[in-house]
């Protein structure tokens, strides 16, 4: 599904991404966790296609396509989606007018009927239920005054509306009650199938425990420093990072 | 009429024609300072971004009675509850007042004598601008609304001011809206046209305590008309007046709002201007905290494409012992070409110490962080920006109550923001 060989990018000419290889296969769930200002946000921002970030080198291929050679919206047209760490507020432009427009631009990519306000308003509302959204928050506009918490259940919304083949969700957890954790973990699980796979980047092996990884990935200075099994998440969280960190200057974490 | 000196041709234009019999005074009054008055020119500080020299260079007539087909611009919530004013003229046939509820005055002013002492009565104390008194020498006709005590009027009330001319012309609309303690009303006044010609409505408000007006301002003048308002209301203890001021025509446009707060009432000026090629839209609005405890929002927008140019100089006034005031003011502008321009002035005058005045100014770009969101969920570049273009000017109708009144006025601002394509409200 996805795969990055070696990946290097700056922004404003800082390097922050060093040198990163990765392959998440379909079906697979993988989780990056690492200390603040590591660049996991800036990976999902450059394989999003974030204008800001520069890629310096390295090669990505998402099903087989250079993901480069494509924009950020046939990026997300083709199958990609980031759930954001910080969702952007957009004043004036309804949730529910939103969705329904980035739901139909992929149905016109994808060659399926687009759907007209009444279908869409019955397809909404399951999709809501899915997320446990209260339906007020399709009229108001697109995440403006959402609390945290609203915005990232906003972000799941949109996932489970365009049905991605690769969802990479950033810190979905910060900011989340106890029950919206739930709440979202099991949608996000629920929309995973054999034929999609997801990222999850987090600090936190809570939300592991719902929606379980594969593979756990530590990911500091812009490397991948050590990957192995869901048992590493609670590792991290009973040891930190400096024993990753002080393994991989060794040359052993690997 | 009296004898007057007046430099500039304009004046003389339009003073020449015989003055109306009704409000003697009141337009004795307005001639009287008009006498020895010219044109303000950029030097005038109020006037200093806007050049009259091409108003001054055409010459206005009177505008003539005209009929016009006006099922364009009904709105199907005030089929019943709208005046239509054609060239300055009550059009009685295009007008239908049978759905106003019993009590409530919705008449032409020349046929309403009652209003005869009330019209002019609204004053800020300031020198009237000058077209502020032409309007008052010469106007015509125009409505007069009064609801009263305790009335709450369910259906909106249209006001449509229509002017189509062959040859330039001068119309002079005149509104007096008057509020007894308790109403409440809903006023949708639209002013649009076709040709060259120049609109200098008048518009007094008066809301009693406790009565609340919402009032949406349409300007969709001709691209080749001068549009230069006026309005004054005063909003008694515990009223509010909300207002919104949307100005997409014209090729000048001027808007003078002055607002009035007595204690613990509320006023809403906000504003939005779409504007493209050469257009001008200038607005100067007056807040005036006169007592205690009232609250004020300004929200001004503009949307700025082409040569076209907006300016915003928002004054507002604590007067001393306005206590507990808290005012908010807001000017955000978007730039959509390098040839666009804005100026925009916050205008400050606190005389009391317990308030909260906040304001701020902005003039951009749209945000490069919120184009790559909508992207990263599948919509072009081009859609991204026609839809954030589109939710900046939106983001002004939100309050507006009457759902049909909005649809109408999102339908108009989608026309202008290329964001119709997107079918983002069908
Ligand atoms: N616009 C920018 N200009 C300069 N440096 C930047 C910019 N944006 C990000 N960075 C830097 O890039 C590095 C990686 O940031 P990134 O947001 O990817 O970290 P992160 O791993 O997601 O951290 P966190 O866990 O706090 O979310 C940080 O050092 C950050 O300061
Ligand atoms: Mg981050």
């Amino acid at each position: 599904m996805l795969l990055i060989k070696n990946l290097t990018a700056s922004i404003n000419g800082t390097p922050v991404l060093k040198g990163i290889d990765l392959e998440i296969k379909a079906g697979e769930i993988h989780a990056i966790m690492g200390p603040n200002g590591s660049g996991k946000s800036t990976l999902g921002k450059v394989l999003a296609g974030h204008p800001a970030y520069e890629v310096t080198g390295g090669e990505v291929l998402f099903e087989g396509r250079d993901l480069f050679s494509m924009a950020a919206d046939e990026r997300a047209r083709a199958g990609l989606f980031m759930g954001f760490q910080h969702p952007i507020e957009v004043p004036g432009v309804s949730n529910s007018s939103f969705l329904r427009l980035a739901y139909n631009k992929k149905a016109e990519a994808e060659g399926r009927d687009e759907l007209d306000p009444l279908e869409f308003d019955d397809f909404i509302h399951e999709k809501i239920k899915l997320v446990a959204m209260r339906e007020e928050f399709l009229d108001r506009s697109l995440n403006e005054g959402f609390s945290g918490g609203e915005k990232k259940r906003n972000e799941i919304l949109q996932m489970a509306v365009l049905e991605p083949k690769l969802a990479i969700l950033d810190e979905l957890d910060s900011g989340l009650d106890i029950d919206a954790l739930r709440v979202l973990g099991d949608a996000v699980n629920r929309l995973q199938r054999a034929d999609r796979a997801l990222l999850i980047i987090t600090h936190f092996p809570r939300i592991l425990e719902t929606i379980q990884p594969h593979y756990v990935h530590v990911l500091s200075g812009g490397r991948i420093l050590k990957s192995a099994g869901k048992e590493l998440a609670l590792e991290l969280e009973e040891r930190g990072y400096d024993w990753v960190l002080e393994a991989s200057a060794a040359g052993g974490a690997r | 009429m009296t004898s007057m000196v007046v430099g500039s041709n304009l004046l003389v234009d339009l003073l020449s024609g015989p003055r109306p019999a009704e409000w003697a005074s009141l337009r004795e009054a307005a001639e009287g300072r008009l006498e020895g008055r010219d044109l303000p020119t950029t030097k005038d500080e109020a006037w200093k971004y806007t050049d009259l020299k091409a108003l001054a260079a055409i010459p206005f007539g009177a505008a003539p009675r005209a009929t016009v087909d006006i099922s364009a611009y009904l709105l199907p919530e005030m089929v019943g509850t709208r005046q239509v004013f054609v060239n300055g003229h009550h059009a009685p046939h295009a007008s239908c007042a049978s759905a106003v509820p019993a009590g409530v005055r919705f008449l032409p002013l020349s046929t309403a004598s009652e209003a005869c002492h009330a019209l002019g009565s609204v004053k800020n104390g300031l020198t009237p601008e000058l077209f502020e008194d032409l309007n008052s020498a010469r106007f015509e006709d125009g409505a007069v609304i009064l609801v009263p005590k305790n009335l709450k009027v369910a259906l909106p009330l249209h006001l449509l001011f229509l002017t189509r001319a062959d040859a330039p012309v001068a119309v002079f609309p005149r509104v007096l809206v008057v509020l007894e303690p308790g109403a409440e009303l809903e006023l949708v006044e639209e002013h649009l046209g076709e040709g060259t010609y120049l609109s200098c409505p008048v518009v007094e408000v008066r809301i009693g305590e406790g009565a609340i007006l919402r009032h949406e301002r349409v300007q969709r003048e001709s691209p080749e008309a001068f549009h230069i308002g006026t309005l004054k209301a005063e909003v008694g203890r515990h009223g509010q007046y909300h207002s919104r001021t949307l100005s997409f025509g014209a090729r000048f446009s001027r808007q003078h709002p002055w607002v009035r707060l007595a204690e613990g009432a509320e006023g809403t000026l906000d504003g939005l201007a779409l504007l493209d090629d050469q257009q001008v839209a200038d607005t100067h609005s007056f807040m005036h905290h006169a007592e205690p405890n009232a609250v004020s929002h300004q929200l001004h927008k503009c949307i700025v494409d082409g040569k076209a140019r907006a300016i915003f100089n928002g004054q507002v006034r604590v007067a001393p012992g306005a206590q507990g005031t808290d005012a908010k003011q807001q000017s955000r502008n978007l730039l959509l070409s390098e040839t666009a321009r804005v100026d925009t002035k916050p205008q400050l005058e606190i005389y009391a110490d317990d308030v909260k005045c906040s304001h701020g100014a902005a003039v951009g770009q749209l945000d490069p962080e919120e184009l790559f969101y909508l992207e990263s969920r599948g919509l072009n570049a081009d859609d991204a920006r026609n839809l954030l273009t589109y939710g900046f000017a939106a983001d002004v109708l939100q309050r507006v109550p009457v759902a049909s009144v909005r649809r109408a006025l999102r339908q108009l601002v989608m026309a202008r923001t290329q964001a119709a394509s997107l079918g983002v409200l069908a």
